[in-house]
């Protein structure tokens, strides 16, 4: 295993962090590490603490201990839109788009500057051409799947250095999930992606590295390539979410 | 598709509904009495809406309820008469309020150099509370022997008629030379506060500081307008109290309107932004709010009623009998098919529809709209998309409170202006957002002509049945009773 | 009794203090016990024993049940109403043609007297029930604004002209004929005497009911409603409940104000009343029903200090009061004194732990 030791070499940094919603202790010490121009996969069961996680880099559960190391500069404690305003999107799960608006209002919420979804248009229509096609609809109207593209589309009108990507996968049918992994290899050519993925398969094609959170802590670390082969700590951690790959259908 | 039958059939009902029913009123009443009373009921109509749109906004973006939208109601009525009567009041605090402003608005120029102060534990906790009290009581020293109650008296004694009848009632102020100290000292007060607000000490705050050129734009300009306002606050009453009565009238309602949105920020800002994790007591603040504006209100201008002078543009005795007669020669009367009607509730129902328009444009074509009703749903990943959430809701909060003023003023020509004028407004508007659907600014409108055209109905029928009045007002409980067991989301309302 | 002493002391000691007050004041001011100043403060005690058990019967619904109803007036005004009603319009008919003797003493004034506080029970159960009825499925804001719609109409027929001739529209019911002997301007210290007691029987009976099996559901209901329904009770049958036994209390509460001023008037029903029953709650202390009954004893007292300071608009200071005290002290006085003296309990055990600690260091 081979890991980086220069912190100047990471995106993002997270380091042990602590994250209590109400009086429930969720993160108990989750460090993360995403490289530059890399995915990083945030692995482990239900309820291990993955979108916490993706949540308190984002300030949205602010930590209450630890540190949050975003381009150099510690984002722990600072309001969600500042952090959002620095280069990070978010795709949260269960597609949570805003169903009230249109396609197109979705995706002209998500700009920072004037103009940024102009100049992105083509390469987010390019990646899923369906919205282009439904842009008048309301979110209400769209399909589960269309509903996720347009989550993962909203996170790309801005300029973005870093995504945090939960769950893309959840709920879709087998060829929307072939077309969204499609979609995520595209985006690694331009941003640093951290992902939170139930779906083994498809995480193990996607990220080059990974992370294991269990019960609000961080066990392991290190190359997806190496993770593969080791059948006892997928088993021990990952335990049943590997046995039904990709089975679920469109909700 | 079934969905959108569903919603034709329910469109098509309501409509037979209300034409059967306004055919039914037409066909008891007359056409005379028919007019008058949906004319009336407009009138109503508009103002309901003007309150229910604030509430029904700041209620569906951030869940508060905000129970002083009565007394903003209130205040903007004052505040519109104050400056329309004789608005020595207003030009003599603005200084001293601006100069207070002004110094708060500080903030952004010394925080990032006060946070990076080097002080022990124990003087960043007392620091800035020393701070606040130096504020307060250099505060204090700037108001001491400060006769607010004689600068009230200017509008209370006030008969304005005709623009040379009330210059004499501008009265003397202080020299200006004492006067001048006040504002500097509210300046020096406000910024101590900035200074208590910064925490100093705290380097938990220190973040990355924007250029100087931009920290400096919003304080300068306040600066300045406090200097200027302090010289003209005798000249700038003599210059209003000159205008034509119909320009000041115009004035009267925009700086009404723009009071009531500085108020608003202001109140979101200081008393309900602590509260949001306690939503229970934000009512209860609320509440005790408007329990206090009335109370003061009553300190400053007596708990009397005043007749505020309509503009001349309504006020001439006589009835036009079309638009353009109206216009060029103010009569307050006009005749609309054959119904004699004041024009000055025609001037509200427009009011209330170019508001209505406005409020549409906005939710709908404007990026705040956009944010707003994506905000209804999930104010997080709004934030999570890079838009600051709190801002929003102070805009929002303030927007509303401004629609309420826009209504106290538009309401004042033709109500008693007195400390409980919102309150009936503010019932009324409870019911409104309730029958319309809590959240949607649709629902509000057509919650509000509802209610208008009952209470106006109402109103006709307590007559002929020899009913008092107040029983027809209390009636609209029952309206809102049925809308809410029958659909208890509200007309427009959506189901959580 | 003995029960009582231990939980709740400092209720005992007030109770004996105010049951002394009118002894005392005429022992150490040389003063006759029913005129002059005596007389003047039994008054203003017999207001605040009054308005305690309002605000604290308003500490039940808003603290205990956690319902934020803003038609409390309703109820009050409701059996102020009902008691004047039925002395003025009624009474004095049957006081004509009906003599009810127990032996030799005449019983129809007391007899008469407690079917107008029987009638006051009916009446605040019925409005209690008219407003769970039409607000119980909503909540929250919704509640609020409902309850507070709800009372207004009641204030609004209270001051309708069409029923001028029973309760006087926008004037009210003055001079309403209270029996002599209860009558509190000629028989003040009965009177005293009698709200005292009726103090003293509210709060033991709402205490019983704060702590009874019904009590604890309903503050359970409060804290998670989910929760209540799955282990079996209906949330809405127990906030019903709360609200009905909330109304009674009051109810009672405004008979006994209607008694004390011989009147009724529309403001008794009025956002103002709730107003001040809110501020009473939220000054002691919500959830406490001590601290309402605090509150109530400041607000009396203060109030009058207050009139002679700052003249007719005292309630302006009350009304910043009160915004500071929601602002910086939510728990009210009570609730931040027990707060304070839970925290002090803790400093102390951590000072003994350490202590402790310290003695054994082989630990």
């Amino acid at each position: 295993m081979t890991e980086l030791t220069n912190t100047n070499e990471y995106l993002l940094s997270v380091q042990s962090i602590d994250t209590f919603i109400g009086q429930f202790h969720i993160l108990e010490g989750v460090s993360v590490n995403v490289a530059k121009g890399s995915i990083t996969v945030l692995l482990g069961r239900n309820g291990a603490g993955k979108t916490t996680t993706l949540k308190t880099v984002m300030g949205l559960t602010p930590p209450r201990d630890g540190k949050v190391i975003f381009d150099g500069q510690e984002i722990q404690g600072k309001r969600a839109f500042n952090i959002a305003n620095l280069g990070i999107g978010y795709v949260p799960e269960n597609r949570a788009i805003f169903r009230a608006l249109t396609v197109l209002e979705n995706l002209k919420l998500a700009e920072r500057n004037k103009g940024d979804l102009e100049r992105h248009a083509d390469f987010i229509y390019d990646l899923f051409p369906d919205l282009e096609r439904l842009s008048k609809l309301k979110g209400n109207q769209l399909s589960g799947g269309q509903q996720q593209m347009l989550a993962v589309a909203r996170a790309l009108v801005p300029e973005n250095k870093l995504l945090l990507i939960d769950e893309p996968s959840e709920g879709l049918a087998p060829i929307l999930i072939q077309q969204m992994m499609e979609a995520i290899r595209k985006l690694k050519d331009t941003t640093t992606i951290l992902l939170v993925e139930q779906n083994f398969i498809m995480a193990s094609q996607l990220a080059e590295r990974y992370v294991i959170i269990d019960d609000g802590k961080s066990v392991h670390s290190g190359l997806m390539s190496d993770l593969v082969l080791n059948q006892e700590l997928i088993h021990q951690y990952l335990g049943a979410s590997i046995q039904a790959p990709i089975s679920a259908s469109e909700a | 598709m079934k969905h959108e039958n569903k919603k034709i059939l329910y469109i098509v009902i309501a409509i037979l509904v209300i034409f059967g029913v306004l055919y039914g009123l037409y066909s008891y009443a007359g056409q005379e009495a028919f007019i008058r009373t949906t004319l009336s009921g407009l009138t109503l109509g508009s103002l309901f809406f003007l309150v229910a749109a604030g509430l029904t906004l700041i209620f569906g973006l951030m869940d508060v309820l905000n129970f002083a939208h009565g007394s903003m109601f209130m205040l903007g009525a004052y505040a519109g008469w104050q400056f329309y009567t004789n608005p020595t009041f207003i030009f003599g605090v603005l200084p001293l309020v601006l100069a207070f402003v002004a110094g708060i608005m500080v903030i952004p120029l010394i925080k990032p150099e006060l946070v990076r102060l080097k002080l022990s534990d124990s003087w960043q906790k007392r620091l800035p509370k020393l701070l606040y009290l130096a504020g307060l009581i250099v505060g204090v020293l700037a108001v001491l022997k400060f006769d607010i109650a004689g600068l009230a008296e200017t509008a209370m004694v006030a008969i304005v008629t005709t623009s040379t009848g009330a210059l004499a009632e501008l009265s003397p102020q202080e020299p200006l030379l004492r006067f001048m100290w006040r504002p500097v000292l509210l300046f020096i007060s406000g910024a101590l506060v900035a200074a208590g607000v910064s925490k100093p000490g705290d380097r938990a705050e220190i973040t990355a500081p924007e250029p100087l050129k931009n920290r400096l734009v919003l304080p300068i300009i306040l600066l300045v307008l406090t200097i200027l306002f302090t010289f003209v606050r005798e000249s700038a009453s003599e210059l209003v109290l000159l205008m034509n009565g119909n320009l000041r009238f115009a004035l009267a309602v925009i700086v009404a309107t723009l009071f009531g949105f500085l108020l608003g920020a202001l109140i979101e800002i200081t008393m309900i932004r602590p509260l949001y994790i306690r939503p229970f007591f934000i009512v209860l603040m609320t509440l005790g709010l408007s329990f206090v504006l009335r109370e003061l209100v009553q300190v400053l201008w007596d708990p009397l009623a005043y007749q505020m002078v309509r503009p001349p543009l309504f006020a001439q005795p006589g009835r036009a009998s079309t638009i353009a007669e109206w216009l060029a020669n103010g009569s307050s009367t006009i005749s609309i098919a054959g119904v004699t009607f004041p024009t000055y509730r025609l001037f509200v129902i427009l009011l209330g529809v170019v508001m209505f328009i406005f409020v549409t444009l906005l939710m709908t074509k404007s990026r705040l709209g956009m944010i707003i009703r994506a905000g209804v749903q999930d104010p997080q990943m709004v934030e999570a998309l890079g838009i600051n959430v709190k801002r929003v809701f102070t805009i929002v909060f303030a927007l509303g409170v401004a629609l309420a003023a826009l209504g106290g003023i538009g309401a004042a020509p033709f109500l008693p202006v007195q400390p409980m004028m919102g309150d009936q407004y503010q019932m009324q508007g409870f019911i409104t957002v309730v029958i319309g659907g809590m959240g949607s600014y649709v629902g509000a409108f057509a919650g509000a002509m509802i209610l208008g055209m009952a209470r106006a109905f109402g109103d006709y029928f307590a007559l002929k049945l020899q009913l008092s009045p107040t029983i027809a007002e209390a009636s609209t409980v029952i309206i809102m009773i049925i809308v809410l067991l029958l659909r208890p989301q509200g007309l427009f309302g959506k189901k959580d | 009794m003995k029960n009582i002493w231990k939980k709740d002391k400092g209720f005992v000691i007030f109770v004996a203090l105010a049951f002394a007050f009118p002894f005392i004041f005429s022992l150490l001011g040389q003063t006759s016990l029913t005129e002059g100043t005596n007389k003047f403060w039994q008054g203003q005690l017999i207001n605040f024993f009054i308005m305690a058990v309002f605000a604290m019967s308003y500490d039940l619904l808003i603290g205990y049940a956690g319902m934020l109803s803003f038609g409390h007036a309703a109820s009050f005004g409701g059996g102020a109403y009902t008691v004047a009603l039925l002395l003025e319009h009624v009474a004095p008919d049957i006081l004509k043609s009906y003599q009810i003797f127990i032996g030799s003493t005449n019983i129809t004034e007391i007899v008469i007297l407690i079917v107008c506080f029987l009638a006051a029970i009916l009446v605040s159960i019925l409005i209690g029930l008219l407003f769970s009825a039409s607000a119980m499925r909503v909540k929250g804001a919704y509640f609020a604004m409902l309850t507070l719609a709800l009372a207004t109409a009641l204030n609004l027929l209270a001051r309708a002209t069409d029923f001028v001739e029973w309760t006087g529209a926008d004037e009210g019911m003055h001079g309403v004929p209270v029996p002599l002997w209860i009558n509190p301007t000629q028989n003040r210290l009965t009177f005293y005497f009698i709200a005292l007691a009726f103090l003293v029987l509210a709060y033991i009976l709402m205490k019983r009911i704060v702590s009874s099996p019904t009590g604890r559901v309903i503050q359970a209901t409060r804290e998670n409603e989910d929760r209540a329904r799955m282990i079996g009770y209906n949330p809405v049958t127990y906030r019903t409940l709360a609200f009905v036994i909330a109304s009674v209390f009051a109810g009672l509460a405004g008979g006994f104000y209607a008694l004390w001023t011989t009147s009724a008037s529309p403001s008794m029903t009025s956002g103002v009343t709730t107003v001040n029953v809110l501020i009473m709650t939220i000054l002691g202390g919500m959830g406490t029903l001590v601290g309402p009954l605090l509150g109530a004893g400041i607000m009396q007292i203060f109030s009058q200090f207050l009139y002679t300071w700052f003249g007719a608009r005292w309630p302006l200071v009350f009304g910043i009061i009160f915004v500071l005290i929601v602002m910086f002290l939510p728990y009210g006085i009570v609730g931040t004194w027990r707060l304070q003296g839970f925290k002090i309990k803790q400093g102390w055990q951590r000072l003994l732990e350490l202590t402790k600690t310290k003695e054994t260091p082989e630990k």
